[in-house]
Protein backbone atom coordinates (compact mmCIF):
# COMPACT_ATOMS: atom_id res chain seq x y z
CA UNK A 1 0.00 0.00 0.00
CA UNK A 2 1.76 3.28 -0.91
CA UNK A 3 1.57 6.21 1.43
CA UNK A 4 -1.08 8.38 -1.02
CA UNK A 5 -3.47 5.14 -0.36
CA UNK A 6 -3.48 5.31 3.24
CA UNK A 7 -3.72 8.74 3.40
CA UNK A 8 -6.94 8.64 0.97
CA UNK A 9 -8.58 5.70 3.34
CA UNK A 10 -7.59 7.73 6.19
CA UNK A 11 -9.47 10.96 5.05
CA UNK A 12 -12.45 8.64 4.00
CA UNK A 13 -12.43 7.64 7.79
CA UNK A 14 -11.83 10.66 9.42
CA UNK A 15 -14.91 12.69 7.53
CA UNK A 16 -17.70 12.16 9.91
CA UNK A 17 -15.17 13.71 12.73
CA UNK A 18 -13.89 17.04 11.08
CA UNK A 19 -15.66 20.00 10.59
CA UNK A 20 -12.51 21.77 8.90
CA UNK A 21 -13.68 20.06 5.74
CA UNK A 22 -10.80 22.92 3.79
CA UNK A 23 -8.02 21.51 6.29
CA UNK A 24 -9.48 17.67 5.19
CA UNK A 25 -9.44 18.43 1.53
CA UNK A 26 -5.71 19.39 1.51
CA UNK A 27 -4.82 16.71 4.53
CA UNK A 28 -1.06 15.62 3.91
CA UNK A 29 1.46 13.85 6.04
CA UNK A 30 1.62 17.14 8.09
CA UNK A 31 -1.84 17.37 9.00
CA UNK A 32 -2.73 17.37 13.14
CA UNK A 33 -5.31 15.83 13.61
CA UNK A 34 -6.63 17.77 16.92
CA UNK A 35 -4.69 21.72 15.99
CA UNK A 36 -5.67 21.06 12.00
CA UNK A 37 -8.51 18.99 11.87
CA UNK A 38 -10.15 20.42 15.30
CA UNK A 39 -10.97 16.71 15.84
CA UNK A 40 -12.56 16.10 19.65
CA UNK A 41 -10.03 13.86 21.57
CA UNK A 42 -12.91 11.10 22.37
CA UNK A 43 -13.45 10.62 18.53
CA UNK A 44 -9.65 10.10 18.03
CA UNK A 45 -10.52 6.58 19.58
CA UNK A 46 -13.19 6.42 17.11
CA UNK A 47 -10.89 7.19 14.54
CA UNK A 48 -7.90 4.27 15.74
CA UNK A 49 -10.42 1.83 15.99
CA UNK A 50 -12.13 2.63 12.44
CA UNK A 51 -8.55 2.35 11.15
CA UNK A 52 -8.14 -1.12 13.12
CA UNK A 53 -11.35 -2.19 11.12
CA UNK A 54 -10.22 -0.80 7.67
CA UNK A 55 -6.45 -1.93 8.04
CA UNK A 56 -7.60 -4.88 9.75
CA UNK A 57 -4.77 -4.63 12.35
CA UNK A 58 -4.87 -4.05 16.40
CA UNK A 59 -2.67 -0.83 17.21
CA UNK A 60 -1.33 -0.95 21.08
CA UNK A 61 -1.47 2.05 23.35
CA UNK A 62 2.15 2.91 23.03
CA UNK A 63 1.48 3.32 19.28
CA UNK A 64 -2.09 4.82 19.92
CA UNK A 65 -0.10 8.01 21.88
CA UNK A 66 2.04 8.71 18.77
CA UNK A 67 -1.22 8.75 16.41
CA UNK A 68 -1.89 12.88 16.17
CA UNK A 69 -0.76 13.69 13.18
CA UNK A 70 -1.44 12.01 9.68
CA UNK A 71 2.35 11.17 9.44
CA UNK A 72 3.05 9.41 12.33
CA UNK A 73 -0.41 7.44 11.90
CA UNK A 74 0.91 6.06 8.76
CA UNK A 75 4.07 5.28 10.24
CA UNK A 76 1.76 3.28 12.93
CA UNK A 77 -0.02 1.62 9.79
CA UNK A 78 2.71 0.52 8.09
CA UNK A 79 4.65 -1.14 10.97
CA UNK A 80 1.51 -3.03 11.96
CA UNK A 81 0.94 -4.25 8.30
CA UNK A 82 4.69 -5.17 7.90
CA UNK A 83 4.01 -7.16 11.45
CA UNK A 84 0.56 -9.15 9.73
CA UNK A 85 2.90 -9.70 6.51
CA UNK A 86 5.88 -11.42 8.25
CA UNK B 1 -0.45 25.28 37.64
CA UNK B 2 -3.70 24.75 36.60
CA UNK B 3 -5.97 22.58 34.25
CA UNK B 4 -9.90 22.01 33.45
CA UNK B 5 -12.02 20.66 31.17
CA UNK B 6 -15.76 20.78 30.10
CA UNK B 7 -17.86 18.05 28.85
CA UNK B 8 -21.46 19.04 27.19
CA UNK B 9 -23.45 15.49 27.50
CA UNK B 10 -25.40 16.16 25.22
CA UNK B 11 -22.93 17.16 22.66
CA UNK B 12 -21.17 13.96 23.93
CA UNK B 13 -24.29 11.64 23.60
CA UNK B 14 -24.36 12.47 19.54
CA UNK B 15 -20.43 12.41 19.08
CA UNK B 16 -19.08 9.67 20.90
CA UNK B 17 -20.78 6.20 21.23
CA UNK B 18 -18.94 4.53 24.23
CA UNK B 19 -20.43 1.57 24.29
CA UNK B 20 -18.98 0.87 20.65
CA UNK B 21 -16.88 -2.43 20.91
CA UNK B 22 -13.28 -2.06 22.18
CA UNK B 23 -13.67 2.02 23.03
CA UNK B 24 -13.74 1.56 26.61
CA UNK B 25 -10.98 -0.34 26.97
CA UNK B 26 -8.19 1.88 24.86
CA UNK B 27 -8.99 5.00 27.34
CA UNK B 28 -10.04 3.71 30.43
CA UNK B 29 -7.94 1.08 32.88
CA UNK B 30 -9.41 -1.66 34.27
CA UNK B 31 -10.50 0.11 37.49
CA UNK B 32 -11.76 2.67 35.69
CA UNK B 33 -13.95 0.54 33.51
CA UNK B 34 -15.56 -1.29 36.53
CA UNK B 35 -16.50 1.97 37.94
CA UNK B 36 -18.13 2.70 35.07
CA UNK B 37 -19.94 -0.21 34.33
CA UNK B 38 -20.96 -0.14 37.94
CA UNK B 39 -22.47 3.15 38.20
CA UNK B 40 -25.92 4.06 38.43
CA UNK B 41 -25.53 6.22 35.76
CA UNK B 42 -22.48 5.21 33.64
CA UNK B 43 -22.31 8.24 30.56
CA UNK B 44 -22.32 10.40 33.68
CA UNK B 45 -19.23 8.41 34.80
CA UNK B 46 -17.41 7.65 31.78
CA UNK B 47 -17.08 11.55 30.41
CA UNK B 48 -16.53 12.72 34.99
CA UNK B 49 -13.65 10.47 34.22
CA UNK B 50 -12.42 11.80 30.99
CA UNK B 51 -12.78 15.32 32.10
CA UNK B 52 -10.66 14.33 34.86
CA UNK B 53 -8.17 12.90 32.61
CA UNK B 54 -8.02 15.86 30.32
CA UNK B 55 -7.70 18.47 33.43
CA UNK B 56 -4.91 16.73 34.46
CA UNK B 57 -3.45 15.75 31.06
CA UNK B 58 -3.29 19.93 30.28
CA UNK B 59 -0.76 20.16 33.15
CA UNK B 60 1.38 17.37 32.47
CA UNK B 61 1.19 18.62 28.77
CA UNK B 62 2.57 22.18 29.52
CA UNK B 63 4.56 21.40 32.24
CA UNK B 64 6.51 17.87 30.33
CA UNK B 65 5.81 19.68 26.81
CA UNK B 66 4.71 15.85 25.94
CA UNK B 67 2.50 15.72 23.24
CA UNK B 68 0.49 12.24 23.25
CA UNK B 69 -2.54 10.35 23.28
CA UNK B 70 -2.48 8.00 25.75
CA UNK B 71 -5.35 8.12 28.12
CA UNK B 72 -5.17 5.17 29.58
CA UNK B 73 -2.01 6.02 30.85
CA UNK B 74 -3.96 8.78 33.46
CA UNK B 75 -5.08 6.53 35.91
CA UNK B 76 -7.95 7.99 37.79
CA UNK B 77 -8.91 7.05 41.62
CA UNK B 78 -12.15 9.25 42.36
CA UNK B 79 -12.57 9.87 46.24
CA UNK B 80 -15.69 11.33 48.01
CA UNK B 81 -17.24 14.52 47.35
CA UNK B 82 -15.90 14.67 43.30
CA UNK B 83 -12.61 15.15 44.66
CA UNK B 84 -10.14 12.79 42.91
CA UNK B 85 -6.70 12.38 41.95
CA UNK B 86 -4.92 11.21 38.68
CA UNK B 87 -1.59 9.27 38.05
CA UNK B 88 0.88 10.02 35.10
CA UNK B 89 4.34 8.60 35.11
CA UNK B 90 4.58 9.03 38.60
CA UNK B 91 2.84 12.78 39.59
CA UNK B 92 0.03 13.12 40.71
CA UNK B 93 -2.60 15.82 40.57
CA UNK B 94 -5.65 16.53 42.25
CA UNK B 95 -8.90 17.11 40.91
CA UNK B 96 -12.25 18.14 42.22
CA UNK B 97 -15.40 17.56 39.65
CA UNK B 98 -18.73 19.36 39.70
CA UNK B 99 -21.91 17.42 38.04
CA UNK B 100 -24.86 19.47 36.15
CA UNK B 101 -27.65 17.55 34.26
CA UNK B 102 -26.12 19.00 31.10
CA UNK B 103 -21.97 19.23 31.51
CA UNK B 104 -19.27 17.86 33.88
CA UNK B 105 -16.41 20.10 34.67
CA UNK B 106 -13.43 19.15 36.24
CA UNK B 107 -10.26 21.39 37.56
CA UNK B 108 -6.83 19.79 38.08
CA UNK B 109 -3.62 21.27 40.12
CA UNK B 110 -0.32 19.80 41.41
CA UNK B 111 -1.08 20.94 44.79
CA UNK B 112 -3.92 19.66 46.88
CA UNK B 113 -4.56 23.02 48.81
CA UNK B 114 -5.03 24.99 45.54
CA UNK B 115 -7.97 23.24 44.40
CA UNK B 116 -9.39 25.35 47.23
CA UNK B 117 -8.72 28.71 45.16
CA UNK B 118 -9.62 28.39 41.94
CA UNK B 119 -11.71 30.49 40.64
CA UNK B 120 -14.29 28.56 38.27
CA UNK B 121 -16.52 30.62 35.39
CA UNK B 122 -18.90 28.87 32.99
CA UNK B 123 -20.96 30.92 30.81
CA UNK B 124 -23.55 28.94 28.78
CA UNK B 125 -24.15 29.65 25.40
CA UNK B 126 -25.82 31.92 23.88
CA UNK B 127 -23.05 34.08 25.63
CA UNK B 128 -22.00 37.36 24.58
CA UNK B 129 -18.96 36.89 23.18
CA UNK B 130 -16.26 38.52 25.05
CA UNK B 131 -12.49 38.76 25.02
CA UNK B 132 -11.70 36.05 27.75
CA UNK B 133 -8.02 36.12 27.15
CA UNK B 134 -7.52 39.32 28.39
CA UNK B 135 -8.53 37.80 31.57
CA UNK B 136 -5.55 35.91 31.59
CA UNK B 137 -7.25 32.50 31.90
CA UNK B 138 -5.31 29.97 34.08
CA UNK B 139 -6.71 27.39 31.58
CA UNK B 140 -9.72 27.13 29.08
CA UNK B 141 -12.24 24.61 27.86
CA UNK B 142 -14.60 24.53 25.25
CA UNK B 143 -17.33 21.99 24.09
CA UNK B 144 -20.56 21.93 22.56
CA UNK B 145 -22.58 25.37 24.37
CA UNK B 146 -20.30 25.77 27.53
CA UNK B 147 -17.08 27.35 27.70
CA UNK B 148 -15.71 27.23 31.47
CA UNK B 149 -11.94 29.43 32.60
CA UNK B 150 -10.39 29.17 35.34
CA UNK B 151 -8.05 31.46 37.14
CA UNK B 152 -5.74 31.09 40.62
CA UNK B 153 -7.18 32.86 42.93
CA UNK B 154 -4.57 34.23 45.07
Amino acid sequence: MTEQEIIDELKTIIIPYTEEKTALENIGTHTDFIKDLKINSANLVDIVLDIEEKFNITIDNDSMAKMLTVKATIEVIESKLQANAG
Amino acid sequence: MLGNDIVDLNLAKIQSNWRRKNYLSKIFTEDEQLLILSAKNPDVMVWLLWSMKESAYKIYNRRTGIRSFAPKSLKCTIHSDLYGEVNIEGSTYFTKSDLKTRFVHSIATPNYRMLEEIRISIYEAPYNLFDYKSTKPGCVSHHGRYLALVTQVF
